[in-house]
């Protein structure tokens, strides 16, 4: 077709002469500037926090360890947490007085030392509503006539709460709570730590008629919270001068979005809505329609882990939360400054136990909204870790401790293992897209753009370049490709290969140490596919899922909408077809099921909730994983302890507008654990700077290629594969993994221990390895740095 | 089909924000980038590389209400903050304010043009008057509404502005449906510069012949869309753009207000702004929050943005009321609802295809080839890059080598005049070689008819054929060509029952019609017109098979040839003709012969011939349906014995006839369906509330 030939070497040359040349005329006129940050980047440090030490004479002790003291204020129903290795102290609430309780504090004041002391600040922006969820250890949110109601622990009326030892124990409490607007009665449990605290809500201790009203269960709102406006007592004037903003509190919010977000305490002029990332991904059985659509934005990516985290200052305070349990029903909501007009930047975990969905009737999609029967049946644990110092004295208070803290907990119970791993290259990832359907004069055609031999001829290709750390999956091997052959099919098709081909391709290739895989979703399915009604899994208001996918496939595409597969059957067709092949193939790669969660309800309610869900794909890839590697899609945290490789590992956030950073949290946590691939650098992922996120997270390359031009499958749904042959991508593919390699093969088997940005667009990442440090500076500008006696070129990296 | 599209995802979006499932995961951007496909006729819009990524978020300024930015060559923007009525100055480039213009005589800021020499114009609904500022930002002169006569009580609530190099204002006004409003430096008004015009729906016209006065007059009156932006680029060409306007949403004005994009542009009907940079590239945004790029000659380049409301993610808009470029080649946009700015970095790609679209422009065709070659290898399937490797191929007279760019990118054109030249060398060598067949051929012949004066020849030929034609089968299906050479004849025979076929000893004819012969004529005619249908050449097969009904095309030749034979039958039986159900089954197929051949011929044909030629393809299909359509109106008049006459109004019944079989049909799906769905709704509603 266009230069299948092989290019000469003068030719490439040219090339890219030629292309240097022409992005340098439009970039010529460009003047040279400061590195300006964006949201992709991630900024300085914070400002230093300033505090000072303060008494609690209106808290009790209620626990103490080395590093931490645990107080209780019992009329707000506040925990604070002093740490005793700074003095700073955390407030579950943001501990402020209802206006009427300060009017009666002040008139009952005689002395001026009295007066002093009742005179705290004046909230401007928070009703009487607010004042309570601001102060709360836990807030519920409920529906009522299709509209959502809050009410706190702490609410000036409407609740009681009561706080009480748990017998036989010395660190636990419980926290009874009477909502007795709704007549709903909650209980958390409340266990103190060395450094952590952590909240247990069993559903079991849900009661009241209330609980079919409640839809979610909010622990701890403002704990961290920063900024907000008051008016303060002037003693001098004895009265409340006019409002002004309160000390805002520098630092950020950290939340899973991508590889990791930074949301930095500052002051918007906007109202934005809040950021809501639901953990795993929002299950499409319980949003409030049956049917959605594709758009054309890019999906927002989902937490694939239940943590969060709030720093204050630089390297002073932080506290990272995470859910052992509930984290299905999980979101994570940050409410940057004015979102629904509060000032404060205010962050939390969400448990939801009810959803508000349409039911419909008939055909034409008349219906109603309603709640669901019964409510989700899980138990909460959530867990805060409070961080300390620069790292002198345990982990960091900063989103590298956070990331450090998580990990830790991770491997001490059992979902990560750090694995040894040899010196020598990084791997790539090099999938193969081998056919898809389309239509035909009858029924549909399969178009084959990679065959056996083809895959082999290119990995030949590769292997002779010199990159030989290589392992691949092949998309569309089976007979009718991956849209419209059976999940479990083990069928070939002569034109792409016989069974027999492929046998000998995987054990050829496994002798050269290329690990080669069969690829499949497991999760999408449609009605030409296989059996749909039986297969399907059903929304709450038992219609069919559907999706609609006219935006992304071809008008002509052999189908346009695309439902969701049985989590049970999912399962169950991960054993059948890895069974099958467990054979002789070294390892597996799911795609759809290791990053989608689904329900399933019929008439008399739930059949497979989420949890159920999660455990049965988990139970089926940890048989597969006995017998073979898995490469899994961006799976969720579930899955991690079978995963072998982390395929498109997400590279920045979903940049939402008050984003201002994007961390590799997730990297620094899953480092050493597994293998991390990066998106397909195909697809704009292939610049220098693309070249040097890769370097700067720690993350290895990936490709799909085809043999034969993509344009072929243009009226497949794959068309969204704009740009894969080969040939094309050859020498991009070597450029790029060379880049990635030259740098990170040298830090391979270390631990990743520190992370720092210099200056904007100069990050140094910290390796260590029996004792031996290593560090990586990365220079994103374009111009040289002197950093640490070494002179780093513009756009580029040096391992030090 | 994109407007329904829009239509249903407007009301979803609103609704949920739905997300589906994720093929592949994306670095950085957070829209896809949109390019123009042409599929069989029809647009599509497949993903492409990233054109820009969302860069700066600037949401500390407290704007309220943007409504129109302008951004000048030394990087300050203008920003016209309605809410704030003030026009606010802000440095791109060290991201601080540097000034406002408000107060006195200000009032409702919404439009806001600064021309080279920095003196500043603003269209000021609430003052009623467009306001003009120095290049100090003092206040000047402020146009008020135009005292002419021709201006007559129009309303003077200007709404944007745009000037030119000589100083005429072009101003958009609220509620004026003339055009916009061209006023002289000096404040005179010179007319209108270019006017929507007003389209009639056909329902519309309907009413206009059916309604009486009174009724006309309760009827919404027809006006021309409004224009909503405007814009003066360094040459002084006037760009305009229109709400609801469809294909002429985006218009680039000739001196004389007209449009030069002839055809229109692609993209959507509701653009609200519209900003050209110093290389002529167009950027215009739609309400609905997508960034549309056009060259120069409204070339759609690519586009990107969403319509989601609900989430606040840097690149979608609750609503974008403006866009403009700075000079580095940033798009900046203001959030209409929220109140930030919003820039976009232009990736490599972009700036890649736009490097090429200069070389080809400047001539530089050998370049343009290389750096097109390039945009290829980051979308191969870009209709844009094909085009641009396909020309530049072209103009190096590379023309064998252009035309599969061509076909990828369906340019008939192009591949139609570069097919001409590829045919023209095959033809210049061919030549020789063909003339010497011809030579040879009519020696032979002439030598042949020598020989053979007592005809020998022709007799065996005769003769085999004769035996040819009567082989049971074969015989009957090749019947069909004697058909078509004597149609009233031939059908004569079929009405008498081919009795001259068993009169075959006294020599009068051979082969017949039968049952079987027509049945296999059907499926022979089917197939040849598949053929025809998917099989053409790439000029003139516009509609590729992947993108075709089969499904409604099988149907709709079967059941068009059944209902025709089942109508003719009814309608003749209670007319005295004297076909009977087997006579008029065999009737059309017979009298396919003609089409048939000609369709076949057009099929080869059309591999060999370019649009010059196309006029011989259509004489050849034209010939054909009306030698068809001769033989079938033989047929029936033959069959059943009528006279011309009689066979018309035959004719007229049996059309009549379809039509009303057809809306029957369809008036009983439809009853059917809703009392499916009725019935369905009820046990729904059963088992949900009631069980």
């Amino acid at each position: 077709m266009f230069s299948k030939t092989k290019t000469s070497g003068k030719r490439i040359m040219t090339r890219v002469f030629a292309m240097v040349l022409m992005v340098a005329m439009f970039v010529g006129t460009l003047h040279a500037g400061a590195y300006i940050d964006t949201n992709r980047d991630t900024r300085p440090d914070p400002e230093k926090v300033e505090y000072t030490l303060k008494e609690y004479n209106k808290y009790e002790l209620l626990y103490e360890t080395d590093t931490v003291k645990y107080l209780y204020r019992e009329d707000r129903d506040i925990i604070a947490i002093v740490d005793k290795r700074s003095g700073y102290t955390w407030k579950t609430g943001i501990d402020v007085p209802f206006s009427k309780e300060l009017k009666n504090n002040l008139n009952n004041a005689k002395t001026p030392e009295e007066i002093i002391e009742a005179s705290e600040p004046k909230e401007k922006s928070l009703n009487t509503t607010y004042i309570g969820i601001a102060n709360s250890l836990v807030t519920v949110e409920y529906s009522e006539l299709e509209t959502t109601k809050y009410l706190s622990s702490a609410a000036e009326t409407g609740s009681v709460s009561k706080l009480m030892k748990v017998e036989g124990s010395d660190n636990r409490w419980r926290l009874d709570v009477d909502f007795q607007t709704i007549d709903l009665q909650l209980s958390v449990y409340i266990t103190f730590g060395e450094d952590t605290i952590t909240y247990d809500v069993p559903f079991d201790a849900l009661g009241g008629e209330g609980v079919k009203k409640l839809t979610a269960v909010i622990l701890t709102p403002f704990l961290g919270a920063s900024g907000g406006e008051a008016e303060m007592y002037d003693p001098e004037l004895g009265d409340y001068g006019p409002a002004g903003p309160k000390y805002r509190v520098p630092g950020y919010v950290f939340v899973p979005d991508g590889s990791g977000a930074l949301i930095r305490f500052q002051d918007n002029n906007v109202a934005f809505n809040p950021y809501i990332g639901d953990v795993y991904g929002s299950d499409p059985s319980t949003k409030t329609y049956y049917y959605s659509e594709v758009s054309d934005a890019v999906p927002v990516k989902s937490p694939v882990m239940p943590v969060f985290g709030i720093a204050h200052g630089n390297k002073q305070a932080a506290f990272v939360a995470w859910a052992d349990k509930g984290a299905e029903y999980m979101d994570i909501i940050v409410n940057p400054d004015e979102t629904k007009k509060v000032k404060y930047t205010w962050s939390y975990p969400r448990f939801e136990y009810n959803t508000t969905y349409f039911q419909v009737y008939n055909n034409a999609g008349a219906g109603y909204f309603t709640l669901m029967e019964n409510p989700n049946e899980f138990d909460i644990s959530m867990t805060y870790r409070f961080l300390s110092g620069d790292g002198s004295t345990g982990f960091e208070a900063d989103y590298v401790g956070m990331a450090l803290a998580y990990r830790e907990h991770l491997i001490d119970t059992g979902v990560l293992t750090v694995k040894e791993a040899a010196k020598g290259d990084i791997p790539i990832r090099l999938d193969f897209l081998m056919s898809d359907v389309k239509k035909s004069v009858i029924g549909t055609t399969q178009v084959v753009v990679t065959t056996s031999d083809d895959v082999r001829n290119i990995l030949d290709d590769l292997m002779e370049q010199g990159i030989t750390n290589i392992n691949s999956g092949l998309i569309g091997w089976q007979k009718k490709s991956e849209t419209l052959a059976k999940p479990w099919a083990y069928k070939f098709l002569s034109r792409i290969g016989t069974k027999g081909s492929f046998i000998r391709l995987f054990e050829d290739f496994a002798k050269k140490g290329v690990d080669i895989s069969y690829s499949r979703d497991f999760v999408n399915i449609n009605k030409k596919m296989l059996s749909y009604y039986t297969n399907s899994a059903k929304h709450v208001n038992t219609w069919y899922l559907q999706v609609d996918n006219s935006v992304l496939f071809p008008e002509n595409a052999p189908i346009e909408y695309t439902g969701y597969a049985l989590p049970t059957k999912t399962a169950e067709w991960i054993e059948k077809l890895t069974s099958k092949v467990s054979g002789y193939s070294e390892s597996f790669t799911v795609t759809g099921a290791s990053k989608t969660l689904v329900s399933t309800f019929d008439r008399t309610g739930v059949i497979t909730n989420l949890t159920q869900a999660a455990d049965a794909i988990r139970g089926s890839l940890e048989k597969a994983s006995k017998d073979m590697k898995l490469n899994l899609e961006t799976p969720n945290m579930y899955l991690w302890e079978y995963t072998d490789r982390f395929l498109q590992a997400p590279v920045g956030t979903s940049q939402y507008v008050f984003e201002t950073d994007s961390v590799p949290f997730l990297e620094i946590v899953l480092n050493g654990t597994m293998e991390l691939y990066g998106p397909y650098s195909n697809f704009s992922f292939y610049t220098q700077s693309d070249i040097l996120r890769m370097i700067d997270y720690n993350i290895s390359p990936s490709f799909i290629f085809t043999k034969e031009p993509s344009y072929l499958l243009a009226d497949t749904v794959s068309s969204d594969m704009y740009s894969t042959e080969y040939s094309q991508y050859r020498d991009l593919a070597k450029t790029v993994y060379g880049k990635v390699n030259e740098v990170l093969s040298q830090v391979k088997g270390y631990e990743w221990t520190d992370r720092e940005v210099l200056e904007s667009g100069v990050i140094v990442n910290t390796y260590v390895k029996n004792g031996e440090t290593k560090t990586v500076i990365i220079n994103y500008t374009d111009s040289a740095v002197n950093c640490m006696n070494t002179t780093v070129p513009a756009l580029s990296a040096v391992v030090r | 089909m994109r407007k329904i599209k829009t239509l249903i995802s407007l009301i979803l979006a609103v609704c949920v924000l739905a997300l589906g499932p994720v093929l592949s995961a994306k670095a950085s951007a957070t829209t896809y980038t949109y390019t123009l496909e042409i599929k069989s006729g029809s647009f599509e819009f497949p993903r492409t590389q990233d054109a820009y990524l969302p860069d700066k978020t600037v949401t500390s300024l407290g704007l309220s209400k943007p409504s129109d930015i302008f951004i000048t060559p030394d990087f300050i923007m203008y920003i016209c903050d309605s809410g704030n009525n003030r026009i606010l100055l802000y440095d791109i480039r060290t991201n601080t304010e540097v000034g406002e213009i408000k107060g006195a005589p200000m009032k409702t800021p919404t439009g806001v043009f600064v021309t080279e020499d920095g003196t500043v114009y603003v269209a000021d609904k609430g003052a009623k008057a467009v306001l003009k500022y120095g290049a100090d930002h003092e206040f000047i002169e402020k146009f008020e509404r135009p005292t002419e006569p021709s201006f007559s009580d129009t309303n003077f609530d200007p709404l944007k502005i745009a000037v030119d190099n000589a100083g005429n204002m072009y101003i958009i006004g609220e509620g004026v449906y003339n055009g916009i409003i061209q006023l002289a430096p000096t404040g005179e008004f010179l007319g209108y510069f270019a006017v929507n015009t007003t389209r009639i729906s056909f329902s519309q016209m309907l009413q206009k012949i059916l309604f009486t006065r009174d009724q006309l007059e309760n009827l919404s009156m027809t006006v021309p869309t409004t224009f909503s932006n405007i814009f003066v680029d360094k040459d002084g060409i006037v760009y305009s753009t229109s709400m609801s306007a469809d294909e002429n949403s985006l218009k680039k004005h000739n001196t004389s207000g007209g449009n030069m994009f002839k055809g229109g542009i692609v993209g959507w009907n509701d653009m609200t702004d519209v900003f050209v940079d110093k290389n002529g590239i167009i950027y215009a945004s739609s309400q609905r929050g997508y960034i549309e790029v056009y060259s120069k000659d409204g070339e759609f380049i690519f586009e990107f943005g969403s319509f989601l409301t609900g989430t606040d993610i840097a690149g979608l808009f609750t609503s974008l009321p403006t866009v403009a470029v700075d000079p580095d080649g940033y798009i900046w946009a203001a959030d209409g609802d929220k109140g930030y700015l919003q820039s976009f970095k232009p990736t490599d790609y972009a700036k890649m295809i736009f490097s090429a679209m200069d070389l080809y422009e400047s001539g530089r065709y050998e370049e343009s080839l290389s750096a097109w070659s390039d945009v290829l290898r980051l979308n191969q399937m870009s209709v844009l890059a094909h085009n641009g490797v396909g020309k530049a191929l072209f103009h190096a007279q590379r023309y064998k080598e252009s035309l599969e760019h061509f076909e990828v990118a369906e340019n008939r054109n192009y591949f139609s005049e570069a097919f001409w030249e590829v045919r023209n060398v095959t033809i210049q060598k061919a030549l020789p070689w063909v003339f010497l067949a011809i030579i040879l051929f009519i020696v032979i012949s002439i030598v042949v008819g020598r020989i053979d004066k007592k005809g020998v020849l022709k007799s065996k030929r005769k003769a085999f054929t004769d035996k040819i034609l009567d082989i049971p089968v074969l015989g009957d299906v090749l019947y069909m060509f004697r058909v078509a050479r004597h149609p009233n004849d031939r059908y004569y025979d079929i009405r008498v029952g081919n009795v001259r076929y068993f009169e075959k000893k006294a020599g009068l004819g051979h082969g017949k019609a039968t049952v079987v012969g027509a049945t296999i004529i059907y499926i022979l005619s089917f197939i040849v017109y598949m053929i025809y249908r998917t099989g053409k050449g790439f000029i003139y097969q516009t509609v590729s098979v992947e993108d075709m009904d089969i499904a409604g095309t099988v149907a709709g030749f079967f059941v068009l040839i059944g209902l025709f034979i089942i109508s003719n039958w009814l309608v003749t039986s209670i007319n005295d003709g004297d076909g009977n159900l087997k006579t008029v089954y065999m009737l059309p197929a017979y009298a396919f012969a003609p089409l048939m051949i000609g369709m076949l011929v057009i099929v080869v044909l059309s591999y060999a011939m370019t649009f010059n030629e196309s006029f011989i393809l259509t004489i050849i299909l034209i010939v054909s349906i009306i030698w068809s359509v001769v033989n079938l109106f033989c047929g029936l008049m033959n069959v059943h014995d009528y006279t011309f006459k009689e066979t018309v109004k035959s004719i007229v019944m049996t059309i009549f006839f379809m039509i009303v079989a057809m809306i029957i049909a369809l008036i009983l799906t439809i009853m059917f369906e809703q009392l499916f769905n009725f019935i369905t709704s009820v046990g729904r509603e059963l088992v949900l509330n009631v069980l």
